[in-house]
């Protein structure tokens, strides 16, 4: 009994080193991937906050995904469907949307950043709303 | 606590303007009937100021980073003055820093305008219920509780708002945790906010206590 069993269990043995031993290819091609770098305007990175991203002219949600601990997201578009990408970054009820252009025009697209001020234009348009408001407020004071 | 476009549908966005639009309307005529609704204006354009600014102010409280809102403090000493100054507010910081957005003007308007509102009857609640205690000692307190309980109520109206209105293509567990994680964070927050309430409020009524009397 235990002599019939012997070659099927070889056998077996066989068949599973075979699986093991199955030669490796590896190839590769160049793509373009997009990465997306999510921050707070604190400068702070949003860590695991959920990605959406949504192919042009679609409403179901092309792939989704996390940020990793440093606020950033990497994936590779569809270069088959052109146009504008929606990625939506929310976490907390704190996000937002951005668009890149893919196809024709990804060549020109560069880095871009989200809101884009500069911190001396930011002063400026905060020095300008103060001074609005305590102009308003030193206005009706002398009118009184 | 700035609800930012295209965060929550556009039905809450425009029913956010809506009900904005009237709680202005009627603060307005509440203003309008006082005696010289133009005594309150140049407060209100200075803790406008405030406000606007105090959305900068970035507070470190593990795990999160809060800023100040504010929001009380206006109450307290603006009354019904305070709606549209934080509308104002809400306006200028959605258009200069992106806090917040202008779809969301509305929803945001009564997520902090509101409790503003109620903060206001809740420090004048120190006449009826503060009477049996030092006039410093019941401004101190009312304005601490006035200015905890608003920041407290527009953080939760906020995180409700948010909870409620999560995409079904989002993960719902991680949204929420996320959002209780930054909601326990506004804890320290509201006693924060209360206590410059109070300080605020003790410095005016040593100062210049008309100004707390709409006296102005």
């Amino acid at each position: 009994m235990v002599k019939w069993w012997m070659p099927v269990i070889c056998l077996m043995v066989f068949q599973a080193e075979r699986a093991i031993a199955h030669g490796v290819a590896l190839n590769y091609k160049t793509t373009q991937a997009l990465e997306i770098q999510a921050k707070y305007d604190t400068g702070e990175p949003m860590k695991q906050a959920q990605v959406t991203v949504y192919a042009p002219n679609r409403e179901k949600p092309w792939l989704q995904g996390r940020t990793d601990d440093k606020g950033r997201f990497t994936f590779t578009p569809d270069a088959s469907i052109p146009g504008s990408w929606e990625v939506k970054v929310r976490l907390a009820g704190h996000g937002d949307v951005v668009t890149i252009p893919v196809g024709a025009t990804q060549a020109d697209a560069s880095a871009k950043e989200g809101s884009g001020y500069t911190p001396l234009q930011k002063g400026v348009m905060t020095a300008s709303v103060v001074w609005g408001l305590i102009g308003t407020a030193l206005f009706f004071w002398r009118r009184k | 606590m700035h609800i930012p476009d295209g965060i929550v549908p556009v039905q809450i966005g425009i029913g956010g303007y809506v009900v904005t639009g009237l709680i202005t309307w009627y603060s307005l005529r509440q203003i309008n009937r006082m005696k010289d609704p133009m005594q309150g204006v140049p407060k209100a354009a200075l803790l406008t100021t405030a406000f606007f600014v105090a959305s900068l102010i970035h507070l470190p409280i593990p795990p999160a980073s809060v800023h100040l809102v504010l929001n009380g403090m206006l109450g307290c000493v603006l009354g019904y003055y305070a709606f549209p100054a934080i509308l104002i507010g809400l306006f200028f910081q959605a258009v200069t820093f992106g806090h917040g957005g202008l779809s969301t003007l509305g929803i945001n308007g009564l997520i902090m305008g509101i409790p503003a509102l109620l903060a206001y009857h809740l420090f004048q609640l120190r006449q009826t219920f503060g009477r049996q205690l030092k006039p410093r000692l019941a401004f101190g307190l009312f304005a601490f509780l006035a200015g905890t309980f608003s920041l407290g109520l527009s953080a939760l109206i906020f995180f409700t708002i948010v909870i409620v209105t999560i995409p079904s293509n989002l993960d719902a567990a991680t949204e929420r945790a996320a959002v209780f994680t930054l909601l326990l964070a506004h804890i320290p927050l509201a006693l924060i906010e209360g206590t410059f309430t109070a300080m605020l409020v003790l410095f005016l009524e040593r100062v210049k206590p008309e100004l707390l009397q709409g006296e102005w």
